[in-house]
């Protein structure tokens, strides 16, 4: 126990001591890795993340392309939320390289990825439930008047045609974040994101607790991501969630990358039994590499 | 505001002037002869509420941004005391002011600093500030009154400035209404005011959309401070001395005014018109009682009732606010 003791709180998940095994599949990494056209946006190459003893991720290797939308699964303590916390400048990574847009980035805060346009969508601190849509909206990045004052007109009307890029009708920018239902309240962060012409948009665990309908309203917004050319990461538990939406699907175990592949080359059945087992076993020589 | 808000925008910020209005009319009806709508007595009150009332302005931006501060009891006589010392001192009394104010503010600075630095809550924080301040402005002072009137006497520019009348008004009620404004112009208007809603009401949201949470709060506490620098200064004038007692009972009477003008206590609610009413009604439910010949001593049993029953109106008014604007 005394190793996960020194586990900082917010890594629940990260709870494993197994020292500093080399990843397994390290074939499923190297397919990845290779030379891709110019439409890769995001590219994370042999990831290490250590806390304190545990090994978080062991060399991972991770690709977004322009538009697409990737499914990122795995078991708890697969190392996925540390994964998407080191893309978005929380963590920063002990180990590797990430490029951004064909260049090498160093991500030392959320504001340095939030300012290439990669703007990660948590669950519960996402959204101020007392303020307006529109305040939330703007929230930080408020546009003013020449009087220095906040230019409420201008932060309604874009609010409202963010929203309605979504897809999502709410009848004023004025109505308190308190009074949406869950998936409005997906909608309103995402609507934030793309707002503020983010490339890349990382939802974690956005359909965790949410109603069978209000589900189907995240997952339309996913699409209406994609529509406009953002690309999504989305991080689940629930496969079928991501199925119905995701282009590619990245599995990590053990801080490992698993399992990359496309969507159409597979099915729920056969992915959730390797999430499961935690291991390629003989199931999917065939599948394991997309693009 | 806009009509298709239907009536739950109107309801969540008529709720308090409509409070204040009942409350003013009641008073008006049943003091006998009248007298609460005296001249004198209007006067009155509009002469001591902004004692109390200047400091409240303050301690609502904070509650807002989610934060209390008890130490204003005793932030508010030291730098009163303060200012008789630099008086003393031969300072003249406009200087004096001008430098009492930075001085209440950095008291608010190393407020806010323990408060974000330990990230322990800001009850005991205030709490202990309180007793500190307490000790050592009654060894300092000895517990003795000073008499300011030497330096400045009634009819001294500086006192016309601080206590004086514009027509019939009394100035510390220009004051009072002057410094809401543009308290009121900061939290509504401007994009720092924005920020301090987004504090109160989910800090882990304000920052991960890189709003600096601790300097909103700290800032917020040099306000305060420096609202009670002012507020004690300004009383000290009104009454010609300083006296050790100032401020005794405001670090709970400011939370009763501005929980009462819809503030919250969890942070992230309310707005300056209530907070600025709050003050109104609780001065005026003081002062209406005693008219009513209600025992001194039992009027603060009439105010506690007063608060629960305020509390309770402004939470269905902002509930109605919520659901009417999905």
């Amino acid at each position: 126990m005394e190793g996960s003791a020194q586990v900082p709180a917010n890594d629940e998940e990260e709870l494993f001591d197994t020292g500093s095994l080399p990843c397994v599949s390290e074939r499923a990494a190297a397919e990845e890795a290779a030379p891709t056209n110019g439409q890769v946006l995001l590219k994370m190459v042999n990831i290490h993340k250590w806390f304190g003893r545990v090994h978080a991720l062991r060399g991972v290797n991770f690709t977004v392309h322009r538009g697409e939308v990737v499914g990122l699964c795995g078991d708890n303590g697969a190392g996925k939320s540390t994964l998407i916390k080191v893309a978005s400048g929380y963590h920063t990574a002990d180990e590797g390289q990430i490029f951004f847009e064909g260049r090498e980035v160093k991500l030392r805060s959320p504001k340095d990825a939030r300012a290439l346009g990669i703007e990660t969508v948590y669950q519960e601190q996402a959204l101020c439930p007392h303020l307006s849509i529109a305040r939330n909206i703007f929230m930080g990045r408020e546009p003013t008047t020449l009087l220095g004052l906040i230019d409420q007109r201008t932060m309604n009307k874009e609010s409202m045609e963010a929203l309605a890029s979504m897809g999502l009708r709410l009848r004023s920018p004025h109505a308190l974040v308190s009074a949406l239902s869950g998936g409005q309240r997906q909608g309103v962060a995402i609507a934030r994101a793309i707002h503020f012409k983010a490339k890349l948009v990382i939802l974690d665990e956005p359909t965790i607790a949410l109603s069978v309908k209000e589900v189907r309203e995240v997952l339309d917004f996913v699409r209406h991501l994609r529509d406009q050319g953002v690309a999504v990461v989305f991080i689940t538990h629930t496969l079928h969630h991501v199925f119905s939406v995701a282009d590619r699907i990245v599995v990590l175990a053990h801080g490992c990358n698993l399992v990359d592949v496309r969507t159409k080359d597979t099915d729920v059945d056969e992915l959730s039994d390797i999430i499961a087992r935690g291991t390629l076993g003989d199931a999917v020589p065939t599948t394991q590499h997309a693009r | 505001m806009q009509r298709r808000l239907g009536q739950g925008l109107w309801l969540s910020f008529i709720s308090t002037p409509l409070v204040f209005i009942i409350t003013f009319l009641i008073f008006w009806a049943f003091s006998p002869g009248h007298r609460f709508v005296d001249p004198r007595n209007l006067a009155a009150i509009a002469k001591l509420t902004p004692d109390l009332g200047v400091v409240a302005l303050g301690i609502g931006v904070l509650m807002i941004c989610g934060e209390f501060d008890l130490s204003i009891a005793s932030v508010l006589p030291l730098c009163s005391f303060l200012f008789a010392q630099l008086l003393i001192a031969g300072v003249d009394p406009f200087a004096a002011l001008a430098l009492m104010v930075p001085v209440g503010a950095s008291l608010g600075l190393l407020n806010g600093v323990l408060v974000t630095r330990t990230g322990l809550p800001s009850f005991i924080i205030t709490l202990s500030m309180l007793l500190f301040w307490r000790g050592v402005l009654y060894v300092v002072s000895g517990l003795m009154p000073i008499s300011i009137l030497p330096y400045v006497p009634t009819n001294s520019d500086f006192a016309h400035f601080l206590t004086g009348q514009v027509g019939s008004v009394p100035a510390q009620l220009l004051w009072f209404l002057g410094i809401a404004v543009v308290l009121g112009i900061v939290l509504h208007l401007g994009r720092f005011g924005n920020w301090i809603y987004a504090t109160g009401s989910n800090p882990d949201a304000a920052r991960a959309m890189g709003i600096d949470t601790h300097l909103v709060k700290i800032v917020c506490y040099m306000i305060v401070g420096a609202l009670c620098a002012f507020a004690g200064i300004m009383q000290a004038t009104r009454l010609g001395s300083f006296t050790a007692s100032q401020g005794i009972g405001f670090e709970l009477k400011a939370v009763a005014a501005v929980v009462v003008g819809g503030v919250s206590l969890r942070g992230g609610v309310g707005n300056m018109l209530g907070i600025a009413l709050g003050v109104f009604i609780i001065q005026i439910i003081d002062n209406g009682l005693i008219l009513l010949q209600v025992p001194v001593f039992g009027v603060n049993t009439f105010i506690g009732l007063a608060v629960i029953l305020f509390v309770i109106i402004n939470n269905l008014a902002n509930r109605q606010f919520a659901e009417q604007t999905t």
